[in-house]
């Protein structure tokens, strides 16, 4: 309870650093509520410090993609209503599951502003990221900030290890999230606004990979162990 | 660009760019790091502050370096060519007949030294049985090797795995059969009509840029094709093994049905006598590094067989056993239990051709020939069977998913229960001197062990079929499931893979051994095993891509000038994987040796292409690594224990003191240090 505590400490005083960022994201959001925004996702250190590492979010219609930016012109989708995360890689032409390939399909998703611990753990099975034992999520603060009403929730994973979700519950989509490790992912320069429709569909020439070829020539090595008959 | 990279690790996402940010630092770096290496303050015997060992898959001496012929001043080599066997140009020499191959009449029983009456010479009566594609790949893939140049390009961008660099991207797109599945293998000149012996993987349409046919190498099968027999002993060949039912035992095994057409399921056939040329600069990045360093042209394979025991007796010095999981012996499932004595109405079927014996019970199938001829060797070695241990004579994956997690019903799932075999790796910790073990797609096979946890398949199947389902669920990960389970011998150890601190401190991926290099952060011993695509194993893999990874491990090596200085890499097999070879074997125990495979030591001290002849097998390298930073033998069973050789004049690869094995101090001279490129 101790570990607890301190960390809870710790976040409150993150959590004054970027009252301004998220000042900044609900003046924009207050405008409307969008079912369709834009915005960056930032990282932080648990002190606020910048990690440096900037992505790019488009959400609409329970749709959202994140382009992690540099040379690589790759890209994930998620579908809250399919329940799918996708990594695209858009020089390559192909698709995979994302999986484990990034925390971030599992934390900006749409999410119903009254229950988005659903939403987190239907994301987080399918990245298949929970292991044996019990996964637990709970609301367990609420603020109001330019009329939203943003909602903090404590994520605890089987491992033991909890992580913190802010949503904005006037437009159903987490604003901030804290991991386990104290790092933090935050929305910044949220801007409403239609977005357009082909960021959020894979090109019909795209094909998915599949890995069976690869099992069937690793079936011929000596790393391959046959269960006896 | 290394911004770039730290972006995209920073969203935990990929590891895609985690390799063009290793790329990008490797080769760049300056030695300070090296200034800060921990490893310098372990107090060694020699000069020597880092071991690397390399292991590749199923590469025999004669088959790698039969037609080698030593660089180094009034060097002589035991091979196929230095006998006669075979001439320089592969084509059958004036001796071609000391590699003769026979044919057994049925017995009734196995048998490790067939009566002479029994055996005949294939030509004399039928033909030897001829080369096969047997699993080669018949044509480029998207998603298995050889690739599709694009999909390769692909897999590289999606997996972080070193696999993909440019050493590798051609390579791995070549070398397909073009023929149908498990036929004649007709890229091999004269295949159909091959002679009775050896005969070269060289010709138009075949080269060591092309998978070849796997054979089956196992426990009992690997005995009997050695053909040991006191009866056959001389003085250069004192322990009469004759390696001359190789094809034989290959087509009759699991022959099922005498009457033709025959009933077969496997397609070894002929495979076991090819060869590569090393004069006509077949694996050449092996012979250029013979030429500039040391090779042993006496070390062995220490268990006769496989992948698994191989590299278990690499890591203890001593065989598996199946066990409570608490260290008690305690007796497998009858479907893990062997007997290859021949089943009735067939020339040599096996019975049960499977993992396990109680050696210590002489009338379990299997057992007494072996311990029999064992007893009437002039020196007499002990079989070292405890009593009521079945040991794991054959591959078995461990009883630790590669993430750690325990197998909770390993005899249901056919692993083995967690080992309390003492390795190297616990000596190791003893003294506080860093080591760890680097697996190629380690790192996925984690992921994908975390995935078939989540799943709940790993909790009731076998590991590789459980990761194998979970490959095709998360291909971003697929890779995984090349990464080799057998081949870590702490994987199967309860003190280190059951305890997470030291699991995470020393089970590592290939990414990281050249991390640590860059960084200066080597540990003071690195097992470095490339992953299923890369291993150089016949059929998946190609004795080039071996090459491949090891020329990656030896620039980064290159680049750090003074860590070089005092690092050895050995360069070696788990073993020959069925090939015929011609050297002489010294029976230590019941599990080995076997056949010669290729040791290579390359450093600074072991310079000028020697060939050095005294005889060792996998565990010279813990004698070695214990000598040097001066460790205890591992247990008072291993195998570490044996002196160190004292060879005669006359007879230079006999041991007067059988059974003995070196610590490889004698293929070096710290006294006489050269410093040259490995490669370029």
């Amino acid at each position: 309870m101790r570990g607890l505590d301190l960390r809870r400490k710790s976040l409150r005083q993150a959590s004054v650093v970027l009252h301004l960022a998220l000042l900044c994201s609900a003046v924009a959001l207050a405008q409307s509520s969008p079912q369709s925004f834009s915005a960056d996702i930032v990282s932080r250190d648990s002190g606020g410090v910048s990690l440096g590492a900037t992505a790019k979010l488009h959400a609409a219609n329970h749709k959202a993609r994140i382009e992690l930016g540099g040379a690589a012109d790759d890209f994930f989708l998620s579908d809250a209503d399919a329940g799918t995360a996708l990594f695209v890689r858009s020089a390559q032409r192909l698709y995979l599951d994302a999986r484990q390939s990034t925390p971030l399909t599992r934390i900006f998703i749409w999410v119903d502003p009254r229950d988005p611990c659903r939403q987190w753990q239907a994301a987080a099975i399918t990245a298949v990221v929970l292991g044996a034992g019990e996964w637990h999520c709970e609301p367990v603060e609420q603020a109001i900030l330019n009329q939203h009403q943003i909602i903090e929730y404590r994520v605890s994973m089987p491992d033991g290890q909890s992580s913190y979700g802010w949503v904005d519950s006037m437009i159903g989509f987490p604003v901030k999230w804290q991991s386990a490790d104290g790092n933090l992912f935050v929305l910044e320069n949220i801007t409403p606004g239609a977005q357009p429709a082909n960021l959020f569909s894979i090109p019909p020439d795209y094909r998915k990979l599949d890995p069976k070829a690869l099992l069937e020539r690793i079936k011929h090595s000596d790393v391959w162990v046959d269960s006896p008959k | 660009m290394r911004m770039n990279g730290r972006n995209h690790l920073a969203w935990g996402a990929s590891a895609v760019l985690s390799f063009s940010l290793l790329a990008t630092t490797v080769g760049f770096a300056d030695d300070k790091a090296k200034d800060n290496d921990a490893a310098d303050a372990a107090k060694t015997e020699s000069p020597i502050k880092h071991v690397i060992i390399l292991i590749g898959e199923n590469r025999g001496t004669d088959h790698t370096f039969g037609v080698y012929k030593p660089r180094g001043k009034h060097q002589t080599i035991s091979n196929i060519l230095s006998k006669g066997i075979v001439n320089e140009d592969g084509t059958p020499g004036p001796n071609f007949s000391l590699a003769q191959q026979f044919l057994v009449k049925p017995q009734p029983l196995y048998y490790v030294g067939a009566p002479k009456a029994a055996k005949a010479a294939y030509g004399s009566t039928g033909q030897m049985p001829q080369p096969n594609t047997n699993g080669a790949p018949i044509a480029q893939g998207e998603s298995g090797a050889p690739f599709v140049p694009a999909f390769l390009a692909e897999l590289a961008t999606i997996d972080p795995s070193p696999d993909f660099n440019p050493l590798t991207n051609t390579i791995l797109t070549t070398g397909f059969t073009a023929l149908p599945a498990d036929t004649l293998d007709t890229r091999i000149p004269n295949a159909g009509v091959l002679p009775n012996g050896p005969f070269v993987l060289q010709g138009a349409n075949i080269s060591d840029d092309d998978y070849t046919g796997d054979m089956t190498h196992r426990f009992y099968q690997a005995w009997q094709q050695s053909d040991c027999s006191v009866a056959n002993a001389t003085k250069a060949n004192p322990t009469g093994c004759l390696n001359d039912l190789f094809p034989f035992v290959m087509a009759t095994y699991d022959l099922s049905d005498n009457t033709v057409p025959a009933v077969q399921h496997n397609f070894s056939e002929g495979n076991e006598m090819g060869f590569y040329d090393a004069e006509q600069e077949q694996a050449s990045t092996l012979k250029t590094l013979a030429d500039r360093f040391a090779l042993s042209d006496n070390f062995h394979q220490s268990f006769q067989g496989g992948t698994g025991a191989n590299h278990f007796m690499l890591g203890t010095g001593d065989a598996g056993f199946w066990s409570d999981g608490n260290g008690n012996p305690i007796t497998p499932p009858a479907n893990q239990i062997a007997n290859p004595n021949p089943a009735a109405g067939t020339t040599n079927k096996y019975t049960a051709d499977n993992n396990f014996s109680n050696c210590s019970d002489f009338t379990q199938p299997g057992v007494a020939p072996i311990v029999s001829y064992l007893e009437a060797l002039p020196y007499r070695p002990e079989p070292n069977c405890a009593e009521a241990h079945y040991y794991m004579l054959d591959n078995t994956n461990p009883g630790f998913y590669p993430n750690g997690f325990r197998a909770p019903a390993p005899a249901a799932q056919a692993m083995i229960p967690p080992s309390p075999v003492r390795t190297i790796g616990d000596a190791l910790n003893e003294k506080s001197i860093s080591w760890a073990y680097f697996g190629g797609s380690y790192n996925d096979a984690v992921a994908l062990s975390n995935d078939a946890v989540t799943a709940g398949t790993a909790g009731t199947l076998n590991s590789s079929t459980a990761l194998a389902e979970a490959a095709l669920a998360d291909p971003a990960h697929a890779l995984g499931v090349a990464y080799c389970q057998i081949c870590n011998p702490f994987q199967y150890a309860t003190s280190i893979m059951g305890d997470t601190a030291q699991r995470t401190a020393h089970i590592k991926d290939t990414v990281d051994l050249l991390a640590d290099i860059q960084a200066g952060t080597l540990p003071s011993v690195s097992f470095g095993k490339p992953d299923g695509l890369l291993d150089g194993h016949p059929s998946s893999s190609k004795i080039d891509l071996f090459e491949a990874y090891v020329q990656q491990v030896l620039d980064a090596l290159e680049a750090h000038p003074k860590l070089k200085a005092e690092t050895v890499v050995f360069i070696t097999w788990d073993e020959a994987g069925g090939y015929w070879d011609s050297g002489f074997i010294q029976p230590i125990d019941f599990f080995g040796d076997g056949p010669r495979i290729p040791l290579l030591t390359l450093s600074e001290y072991s310079t000028g292409g020697t060939v050095n002849h005294t005889y060792a097998d996998h565990v010279s390298l813990l004698k070695f690594i214990e000598r040097n930073w001066k460790l205890r033998p591992l247990t008072d069973r291993s195998r570490d224990n044996l002196p160190n050789p004292k060879m005669r004049d006359d007879q230079p690869y006999v041991p007067k003191n059988m059974p003995a094995l070196s610590d490889l101090f004698d293929m070096f001279d710290f006294n006489h240090q050269v410093k040259q490129p490995f490669l370029q």
